[in-house]
């Protein structure tokens, strides 16, 4: 028996785990419906595919969630997973669902799904026969991943950096690129058996100020970790940055680079794909503003050429939203990608080479680094400062990188920290900026940067 | 002047804390920044560790409140804390609250200076000021 084997015996031992037939899941996996496959969607569709956010405790309400984006026409369902199953603490999740089921008041903020278990879950899935997205922030998801391929969920977000750095204050980083490389091998050897399991990235990160240079690098390092394991099918993402030519710069920059880095490890047969999250930070608490904004995200959507979009709602400042409010978003997004014609192509030469320059001097450095593992030269670039994320409440970030918003509204690198920005881009950077404030007037501006779109 | 910061409790909310850090910087403070999720007895063994003269709590999810009734109890059980200047501000109050019923009852929990809602830089002046006044009544009392 393999190492790998004899490890998911052990994770799928786990006492909250009703039998795990290894067997009877290999089967379902390759006999299931081409439908239940983003994959496959990406491939077959030349349309921008639409996911919104949601999960509920229970199986009955997620189900009417589901009905709603249906409706809606949605291409591809989220399915979001509450915190105490994100934190591995399976035996909180049991008895809040408990409450939930028995009174009928929402007591988990998303479907804990390792309760639920892969038997009742994949009746949902194969019922609705559309593609579905596991949207957690787990740094230990081997469990959870095991239990959502085996129930028919063929999409799994997140990543070792890109669901610990914004999440989390003090888990191991190490550890986590161990158990993320289980889930790695785990969709590898499942894409085997029929379509590939889609495994995407989360580029938003802290959706603070977090400059595209930072985002690329990241995103970049996610996928060659997934594909040096064998994964078939990729997306990439960033979240809306504020500055619509900033937007379309970061996606022309990181399709072009994604390309390139598959091709050096001999991944170039990989499908890579491109998703845009609709504006991450603080919304507006005026409903209707908040559609405005929703509205113009996917347009520039449209612009960046993604292949999925993933959605907001008019009540995102208000807490978790209504599946009234949820499924409406799609079917305004729905409609706009419907009207969107002629779109312009629009290409700035001189910001797409500056933002290169950044990504590659930044990769050639974590590249460098002495370890003998991919992985192990990531965490040490991190732990040095090599890679710095904007506002991460994790110990092992450095904070030393200091971003502002420049008159265009492009986020600009104004304190590089330990990041080897080239001298020249930083210089490019800088100069956008005023640097002549004092650091109370910078301080005010960051806060102001922060909350634009309010 | 030695600043020990962070954020209390189960409380992720690193903005402000972050913007925190750097204010306190550019007004010449040094500052140990213990980040978000940080629980009481951290914040006074930092104190006892760094020998810093102020600390300043923030909190945003508003469970300051829970925290702060033990502060006394267990400032008591460190020693040479008599000086410490303690702050607390952010948002103080889990759902609505009013400055006038909120700050004497964190003055009551042991704070100096309590800053419910108020922007950054005025808190910081109010500790400017604090600062200036007590080192004042200090050398008249020499």
């Amino acid at each position: 028996m393999s190492l790998l084997q004899e490890e998911r015996e052990i994770i799928l031992g786990n006492e909250y785990v009703d039998t795990f037939d290894f067997a009877e899941v290999a089967e379902f996996v390759s006999n299931a419906s081409k439908d239940l496959f983003v994959s496959h969607h990406f491939n077959t569709s030349d349309k921008m595919l639409v996911q919104p956010r949601g999960g509920f405790p229970t199986y009955k309400k997620q189900f009417a969630l589901y009905e709603f984006f249906v409706d809606a026409n949605v291409d591809v369902l989220p399915l979001t997973i509450d915190s105490n199953t994100r934190l591995n603490d399976y035996a909180t999740a049991k008895k809040m669902l408990r409450l939930s089921e028995e009174n009928e008041m929402d007591m988990l903020n998303g479907y804990p799904l390792v309760n639920h278990g892969y038997r009742t879950t994949r009746k949902m899935m194969t019922h609705f026969n559309k593609p579905v997205s596991l949207r957690h922030g787990t740094p230990d998801a081997r469990l959870l991943i095991e239990t959502a391929i085996a129930a028919g969920i063929f999409e799994i977000e997140g990543g070792p950096i890109t669901y610990l750095l914004p999440y989390s204050k003090n888990f191991p980083l190490d550890k986590a690129f161990l158990y993320w490389k289980y889930v790695e091998r785990v969709c590898a050897n499942y894409s085997k058996l029929n379509e590939p399991i889609n495994r995407e990235s989360f580029g938003p990160l802290t959706a603070t100020l977090v400059p595209p240079a930072i985002t690329i690098v990241i995103q970049l390092l996610e996928m060659l970790l997934s594909l040096e394991e064998g994964v078939k099918s990729f997306s990439v993402s960033f979240s809306q940055t504020g500055s619509m030519n900033q937007d379309i710069v970061t996606g022309a920059v990181i399709k072009k680079l994604a390309k390139q880095y598959a091709e050096e490890i001999d991944c170039g047969d990989v499908a890579i794909h491109l998703v845009y999250h609709q504006w991450m930070g603080a919304f507006p608490t005026n409903k209707d503003f908040a559609e405005q904004l929703i509205n113009m995200s996917t347009v520039i959507a449209s612009m960046v050429g993604a292949d999925k979009i993933i959605t907001k709602t008019r009540e995102e400042a208000s807490g978790i939203p209504t599946k009234e409010a949820n499924a409406k978003t799609v079917a305004n997004t729905q409609y706009t990608l419907g009207i969107l014609n002629g779109l312009p192509d629009i290409v700035d030469e001189q910001e797409e080479e500056i933002l290169t320059l950044e990504v590659n001097a930044i990769m050639e450095a974590v590249f460098n680094d002495s370890a003998d593992t991919l992985w192990r030269k990531v965490f040490n670039s991190i732990k040095n400062g090599i890679i710095d994320v904007p506002f991460s409440p994790h110990i092992i970030n450095h904070n030393e990188m200091i971003t502002i918003r420049d008159a265009n509204k492009n986020i600009r690198i104004i304190n590089k920290g330990n990041v080897p920005i080239p001298d020249g881009c930083y210089a490019y950077e800088r100069g956008q900026c005023d640097l002549s404030k004092d650091t109370t007037s910078i301080v005010n501006d960051i806060i102001h940067d922060i909350g634009i779109m309010q | 002047m030695k600043v020990v910061t962070g954020v209390v409790g189960n409380d992720i909310h690193v903005v402000a804390n972050r913007l925190m850090e750097l204010s306190l910087h550019a007004r010449g403070y040094e500052v140990f920044n213990l980040g978000v999720n940080t629980y009481l007895e951290e914040f006074f063994d930092a104190i006892v560790e760094t020998g810093a003269e102020v600390l300043l709590i923030s909190s945003l999810n508003g469970e300051a409140e829970g925290w702060s009734r033990e502060v006394r109890l267990l400032k008591a059980k460190y020693k040479n804390l008599d000086d410490l200047i303690m702050m607390i501000g952010g948002n103080l109050a889990v759902g609505s609250g009013n400055a006038e019923d909120i700050v004497p009852k964190y003055k009551n929990y042991g704070f100096d200076l309590v800053c419910h809602q108020v922007d950054l830089n005025s808190g910081l002046d109010l500790l400017e000021a604090f600062i200036r006044d007590r080192e004042n009544k200090e050398s008249k009392n020499q």
